[in-house]
């Protein structure tokens, strides 16, 4: 009498791997500059959380009952992959949060100090000078702000 | 403008790749970094100290009416929300 209990694909493992790698294709999507970007990281983390549910799932069924959810070895390797996705997921959560939390930094109504810093061709420039005019500006009418924008480095 | 810790050609070649016509400023030393108070300790990715990411609109009084400091650093002030910051100006 042949094997009649019949064999089915085990979804939950699936599922689990592509939220895991959904989890991590989060990061891709700041390079698009969404408008609601400020939910990614948690949409990341969601992913990845509700990926470690499907996976255990999954695994369950391979495990016990093997008969009907083939594969046990084939799960594992899925399962393992899925689940260095989930890590790096989350280890790029805290990683990108672990920021210093600058409360020495100058707020809306103080005055933001002066400084003097070299500039692309090595030109010495100070806050001050960048609310001159112009100089391609033959009205003369100075900038009536200055964005200061700080950031990580260029590599 | 622009501060990074990137020395004046890095930032060179970066705004010669992305167009950037705007001042580029260099803090080696996180000199100014350190006076706004915004330096991240080995945060670079061989360990160094870098600028955290942060915004600030100053008036010509040098007066600051607008700050963005991010929680992610994968997350930043968009275009239009400091376009819209300098339109609320008077």
């Amino acid at each position: 009498m042949p094997d009649m209990i019949e064999s089915r694909r085990n979804w939950a493992l699936w599922l689990g791997f592509l939220l895991a790698l959904g989890a991590l294709l989060c990061n891709a999507a700041f390079f698009l500059n969404p408008p609601a970007q400020r939910a990614i990281p948690w949409l990341s983390v969601l992913l990845a959380g509700v990926a470690l549910i499907f996976l255990v799932r999954g695994l369950q069924r391979a495990f016990g009952q093997p008969k009907v959810y083939r594969g046990k070895f084939l799960s594992s390797i899925l399962a393992l992959v899925s689940l260095l996705l989930v890590g790096v997921a989350i280890f790029s959560f805290f990683q990108a949060r672990a920021i210093p939390a600058s409360a020495g930094a100058p707020k809306v109504g103080q005055k933001a100090p002066d400084f003097m810093l070299a500039d692309t061709s090595g030109q010495p420039v100070s806050l001050a000078q960048l609310f001159a005019p112009a100089s391609g500006d033959s009205q003369g009418v100075p900038p009536k702000a200055v964005l200061l924008v700080f950031y990580r480095g260029y590599w | 403008m622009a501060i990074s810790v990137d020395p004046p050609q890095v930032s060179r070649d970066l705004c010669r790749k992305a167009g950037y016509t705007f001042t580029f400023l260099s803090d080696p030393n996180a000199e100014v970094i350190r006076r706004y108070d915004l330096l991240h300790v080995g945060g670079g990715s061989d360990g160094h100290d870098i600028a955290r990411p942060a915004e600030f609109l100053v008036d010509s009084a040098r007066v600051v009416r607008w700050v963005n400091f991010t929680e992610d650093v994968r997350v930043r002030a968009r275009g239009d929300e400091m376009l819209a910051a300098a339109k609320g100006l008077r």
